[in-house]
């Protein structure tokens, strides 16, 4: 049975990458995976293969410009999320005679379609209402209209979102600049039948993680190769726990020097010593992301696990019934008391000038993605976690088994450091990570290696 | 009546007419992109950024960053053991097509054609066809293998920094050797049969006739080879990306991965420009290498 399991997880992991990267996405299977990947890869694509933006900013009065990600679009592979997004947009058009949306979307390349987007930003030609990587949306808030007066008479209130989220919509002068209307989270994920009770520190990690080892397990996985989702679970987490600070106020990264130094050395030393102790294997250096896990999991054999809320998902979808023994738990950190965690997602920011046009793209993003019924649903569909916490008791948003426990964790996330300094100092550190990991470097050098690499 | 016909002859006989075209096309396509990296190795540009300034620094922070020799070093290997193995195994494989061929062996065919399949698949379908044989959890081919004969439990194939080389390498052999196999087997079809019955005459065993008869007589096609199979070992990154993207850590991040990296990762242009540049010129050095020897062996001829 586990076998079969497994060979059908390759074979179909197999089938949709190759058909992913022919560009084919004709085999059902193939676009079933590519559309649950998609909610995390969205978030961890700094990179990538590059795919040309489409639409064109139309400056014409009751021409409602609005751009969205690929996955957010009416271009998603996921035909209940174009149905989704059709009938919103027909619903608002009728609503609004003489409107009309004209939908835009940017390059499958995340990092390079925000870059783009701030570009046009700082040279007036941005979209009216346009779709921002959370942790990044401070770059934009010059850019950006208030919104204060539009949430109050929509009756949104700010304190419903989660404080991440807070902290980002809110602007140095106090305003709010944008909506977050997604998020996720990351986690730790353990088998009950092997871990019945989850550890909360980094010494109950090794310790479970030994028994388990000896045992024959792998105990504790993560991704551990050169790629964001490495920081994203297994280091940031545990700097920011810890007080560290990657950047200062000016953007500059400071890592590397006095205490945040000291922190990320023992956060490098930590993962060197579940390396060595066995508790984790040195091939998770070969998982660039998240899903890369999934071929652990299918083959039963893994204890613990770092990994995204998405995944709850995909693991039901693998795993069947099997999926029941699996539960989540704060990651571990050095402290028991620490519950730090990464957020991520998406925000709504509107660039119009003109008044009347802002108060269109206001209406429309509230009506699809904020309200009540527009985050419950969008949420539900996509497998993407509600920003707004009174959203996890609404009739609106179905969420997956774990939503209460995710929204719990989200309370104590953190988002990575908005400044430009940020895609080299994340490409630096997963691959001090990585070579710690994999035992080519010792955590003092790879941590020199990658502050001299920043300068 | 002859005036015309001796200007139209004129237009013939004249070559310049002839280049334009290709003239065009090549500074269009190869001199200008040339030009405009070399340009940009000598600025601090971004891939989005249209403000830059002109500066050393993507140089000087190339030539003094901590990764640099190690590249190097990795890009030495990863070309040295390709190409040498490519060609060995080339011409193994164009031998014995050709002495299939000469048999009338049945099957002959499949195989040039199963060979050839390995040269038509593209580089990021390689990569991640090897990632499965590589794969070492329970799931992965190899490892499966291994462990069912009880030869080893888990290889640590990609995950270990110099077994991630070597398997790269391995697989970039898998890749090329079909090129080199083509090659070959059109030089062995030149190689008269005369000159073979006539070392046959003479008594020279399979081994002489190989080294003494044929490698000699295929020398110029093998050189050529060496250098385009050298060439296109250096600007290889697909198939890297893809098997182990330059992981883990950087210890198969080849030179070209590591242009691609900065600038459409990093959005680098500046240090990306700097990279290829030195690439650009490792690849001058072997075509200026190999049209010095042909020129020695020609003359020598």
């Amino acid at each position: 049975m586990k076998k079969s399991r497994l060979t059908t997880f390759t074979v179909l992991a197999g089938v949709t990458v190759l058909f992913t990267a022919c560009g084919g996405g004709l085999n059902e299977a193939a676009e079933d995976m590519e559309n649950e990947n998609s909610n995390n890869e969205e978030e961890n694509n700094l990179g990538g293969e590059e795919n040309d933006s489409e639409g064109e900013v139309v400056e014409e009065p009751g021409v409602l410009n609005w751009q969205a990600i690929p996955p957010y679009s009416l271009q998603a592979t996921d035909e209940e999320r174009v149905e989704y997004l059709e009938s919103a947009i027909s619903e608002w058009e009728e609503e609004n005679e003489g409107m009309e949306v004209n939908p835009m979307v940017t390059t499958s390349n995340i990092s390079e379609g925000m870059a783009r987007l701030q570009e046009q930003a700082s040279q007036g030609r941005a979209p009216d209402v346009a779709m921002i990587d959370s942790y990044i949306f401070p770059r934009f808030y010059d850019y950006l209209q208030p919104l204060d007066p539009f949430m109050e008479e929509a009756g949104l209130t700010i304190d419903d979102f989660f404080p991440f989220a807070q902290e980002v919509m809110t602007g140095p002068d106090g305003n709010v600049y944008g909506i977050q209307f997604t998020t996720d989270v990351r986690n730790l994920y353990y088998n009950t039948e092997l871990v019945p009770e989850p550890p909360e520190s980094w010494e109950e990690v090794l310790e479970i993680g030994q028994e388990l080892s000896e045992d024959g397990y792998d105990a504790f996985m993560f991704p551990g190769g050169t790629d964001e989702p490495t920081v994203n679970t297994s280091l940031w987490p545990y700097f920011w726990a810890q007080g560290g600070e990657l950047v200062d106020e000016d953007g500059e990264p400071v890592f590397g020097e006095g205490e945040n130094r000291e922190i990320m050395l023992e956060t490098l030393e930590y993962l060197e010593e579940l390396v060595d102790s066995g508790v984790t294997p040195t091939r998770v250096t070969t998982y660039g992301n998240e899903a890369d896990l999934n071929a652990e999991i299918a083959g039963g054999n893994l204890g613990m696990f770092i990994g995204g809320n998405w995944q709850v998902a995909q693991m039901r979808e693998i795993l069947g019934d099997d999926a029941d023994k699996w539960d989540v738990a704060p990651i571990p950190h050095k402290d028991p008391e620490d519950q730090t965690t990464l957020a991520g997602g998406w925000v709504w920011g509107i660039f119009a000038e003109d008044e009347e046009k802002q108060q269109a793209a206001f209406d429309f993003i509230t009506h699809t993605f904020v309200e009540d019924e527009g985050m419950g649903e969008w949420a539900t569909i996509g497998g993407y976690l509600p920003t707004r916490e009174s959203l996890y008791d609404s009739e609106h948003y179905e969420g997956g088994e774990f939503s209460d426990e995710f929204s719990e964790f989200l309370n104590h996330a953190e988002m990575r450091p908005a400044a430009e300094s940020y895609t080299s100092i994340s490409a630096e550190l997963s691959n001090a990570v990585s070579s710690v990991l994999s035992g080519s470097s010792s955590p003092e050098d790879a941590l020199d290696d990658a502050w001299e690499s920043v300068q | 009546m002859q005036k015309k016909g001796i200007k139209n002859r004129g237009i013939g006989e004249n070559p310049i007419p002839w280049f334009l075209p290709l003239l065009a096309v090549l500074l269009l396509v190869f001199v200008y992109p040339i030009i405009e990296i070399v340009r940009f190795s000598f600025t601090d540009a971004g891939l989005l950024d249209t403000n830059y300034s002109v500066t050393l620094e993507s140089y000087t922070s190339l030539f003094t960053s901590p990764g640099f020799t190690q590249m190097l070093i990795i890009t030495g290997v990863f070309v040295f053991f390709s190409v040498t193995f490519q060609m060995i195994l080339g011409l193994a494989i164009a031998l014995l097509v050709d002495q299939g061929m000469k048999r009338k062996l049945h099957g002959t065919i499949v195989i040039r054609t199963a060979v050839l399949t390995a040269w038509a698949i593209p580089g990021v379908i390689i990569g991640i066809i090897w990632m499965m044989m590589y794969n070492e959890a329970d799931s992965g081919v190899l490892n499966y293998i291994l462990s069912s004969l009880g030869i080893a439990d888990s290889v640590a194939f990609l995950s270990d920094p110099v077994n991630a080389l070597v398997s790269v390498t391995v697989a970039n052999i898998w890749r090329g050797t079909a090129f080199s196999m083509i090659m070959i087997y059109a030089g062995l079809q030149t190689i008269s049969r005369d000159v073979i019955e006539a070392s046959l005459v003479d008594g020279a065993n399979a081994f002489k006739r190989l080294f003494k008869v044929i490698i000699p007589i295929l020398s110029p096609v093998l050189f050529v080879n060496l250098i385009i199979v050298t060439v296109e070992t250096f600007n290889t990154f697909d198939m890297v990306m893809a098997l182990t993207g330059g992981g883990p850590g950087r210890s198969t991040e080849v030179i070209a991965l590591s242009i691609y990296n900065s600038i459409f990762n990093q959005f680098e242009l500046g240090q990306g420009a700097a990279t290829a540049v030195v690439l650009l010129l490792i690849n001058a050095l072997m075509t200026v290498i190999y049209f010095k020897v042909l020129q020695k062996n020609q003359e020598v001829g």
